[in-house]
């Protein structure tokens, strides 16, 4: 369980997260909703360590992470599959996968399992770098480097943003397998409502830093989505 | 015409060693190290000294000049660049600082007396290596004279080159430090620790520094400020590259080395200075992010 005590966070003199508390649960998908600007990817780079200063308490499984650096968040077990999927392009797929290992114990240099039964096109692809792949095929790519890091949670931010129509579903689908199949708990920054209520089980919806609303997802109501997404 | 190109190689092959711990630390940290030249002088400092106390030769010296000149960089690492990750402007002065405080620290111990007590042998801050018998003299190709030692520069240095190579792209070391140079924040979210990484890189790159300084001290006068213009060549070296671009410096350093050379020998070192810099301006001019840069997307 992952959870956030009223936490503050900061990039230099602005302040982002209001006091945000939430908990995501072991083994589900927590859908994390709201509209653009109110925190929903500095929530992320918040359990990851990548703001600039934050107050509050990060827990993993009741280990206080609120102290440590980003590399021993990634060591415990949280993987980052960040918006605009930051692969880097002059690095070969096999590079940009095996990259993600330094976050196991001592295991880097191999390709997890999983990778090849998701993306059969990265492996067949290894030594292309990574830059030639399309924007879908890079966040399959930025995907599979999480994996390399064999986590128990996953951080997505915008897993479908920008990306072609046709491969939009696969990794919709994606993601409900590595929870449904791999057990995965997953905290997925959505703005397509209609993905973000067929595969979460918990929501929260945040509104300026604050967290508004949280809970099982059948409470996500078209009334709470009128009053803090809708213009 | 022969040797004019292996003088201009050789000074080149020296430029090599000290801009690529710059290429490093500049390219992975954003960190402008100042104090860089400062290390090629502890290394010329460390071959004097082991040749007058321990009888070192030259090539003994250098190991231990590397070992010296990357502990200095750790620590110049660990006290005062850690603290300034992220700001490029006061890196560049905390570490001139340093190198002042390490220079002066030098002129204060050889250049005029070693804790009030005089050491035989040292002068007034200048200081010579003598080279071994077998790498002092010349021997002739194609009719031309070229210098044992000059070979002896380039050769080492292609060594350390490949060496560094061999780190950067075969060890899991290097691929960490490749990662830090192209996105640190993603490098550390794929749990790369990027202290201790930078920490390594910084000491591995001051330690080629002190190796070009034992190689220089071989052929020049070494004294506290010998430092100050290997420091501006070297950032002239990775800048005219391209930042973060190993293929970039190394040829950076093998053509602004080679203009040097028949540069100076055609005229005097004053003009083969001032047409490395033109050269250096135009090349800016032309392509501002460097010969090589890194494209991104």
């Amino acid at each position: 369980m992952l959870t956030l005590d009223r936490v503050d966070s900061f990039y230099g003199r602005s302040h982002i997260l209001h006091g945000l508390s939430l908990v995501v649960p072991e083994r589900a998908i927590t859908a994390i909703v709201g509209r653009n600007g109110t925190g929903k990817t500095t929530l992320l780079k918040t359990i990851m360590g990548l703001t600039d200063r934050i107050a509050g308490r990060v827990a993993l499984r009741g280990r206080d992470l609120t102290a440590e650096p980003t590399f021993r968040r990634a060591r415990a077990g949280i993987a980052y599959v960040p918006q605009g999927r930051q692969i880097i392009p002059d690095f070969t797929i096999r590079e940009n996968i095996l990259m993600g290992g330094f976050a196991t114990s001592g295991r880097s240099g191999r390709i997890p399992p999983l990778v090849p039964r998701l993306f059969p096109y990265l492996m067949e692809n290894l030594d292309r770098p990574g830059g030639v792949l399309s924007g879908g095929q890079q966040q399959q790519l930025a995907i599979a480097r999480a994996l390399a890091a064999e986590p128990s949670v996953l951080l997505l931010d915008e897993p479908t943003e920008g990306i072609q129509p046709n491969i939009v579903e696969d990794i919709q689908n994606i993601v409900v397998r590595l929870n449904a199949e791999e057990g995965l708990t997953i905290v997925l920054v959505e703005q397509n409502v209609a993905f973000a209520r067929s595969a979460g089980h918990h929501f929260a919806m945040l509104e300026k830093g604050r967290a508004v609303a949280s809970g099982p997802i059948d409470q996500l109501t078209d009334d709470l989505i009128h009053r803090h997404i809708a213009v | 015409m022969l040797d004019t190109i292996f003088i201009g190689l050789s000074l080149g092959s020296v430029l090599l060693l000290v801009a690529l711990g710059l290429a490093i630390t500049y390219g992975a940290m954003g960190v402008i190290n100042m104090a860089h030249g400062e290390m090629v002088m502890l290394g010329a400092y460390t071959a004097v000294m082991t040749s007058l106390y321990l009888g070192l030769g030259l090539i003994a010296a250098m190991p231990v000049a590397f070992l010296v000149t990357a502990l200095m960089g750790l620590a110049i690492e660990r006290l005062v660049v850690r603290r300034l990750y992220g700001r490029l402007l006061d890196t560049l002065l905390a570490t001139w600082g340093v190198a002042i405080l390490i220079q002066q620290a030098v002129r204060l111990s050889f250049g005029l007396a070693f804790a009030g007590i005089t050491i035989a042998g040292l002068g007034p801050g200048l200081q010579n290596v003598s080279l071994p018998e077998w790498l002092g003299g010349v021997f002739s190709v194609a009719g031309s004279e070229i210098s044992v030692y000059r070979s002896f520069i380039i050769l080492v240095s292609l060594l350390l080159a490949a060496l560094t190579w061999f780190l950067m792209y075969r060890t899991s070391i290097g691929m960490q430090l490749r990662a830090i140079m192209r996105n640190p924040q993603m490098a550390a979210a794929c749990g790369i620790d990027t202290n201790r990484i930078n920490a390594l890189a910084f000491a591995y790159g001051s330690g080629l520094a002190g190796v070009a300084g034992v190689l220089m001290a071989g052929f020049k006068t070494v004294f506290p400020d010998m430092g100050t213009p290997m420091v501006v060549d070297g950032f002239l070296v990775v800048v005219m590259g391209g930042v973060g671009s190993l293929v970039g410096s190394i040829l950076s350093a093998g053509i602004l080395g080679q203009i040097n050379g028949l540069t100076a020998a055609v005229s005097n070192d004053i003009i083969a200075r001032a047409v490395v810099f033109a050269v250096v301006i135009a090349v800016i001019v032309w392509k501002p992010k460097g010969l090589f840069s890194y494209k991104g997307r």
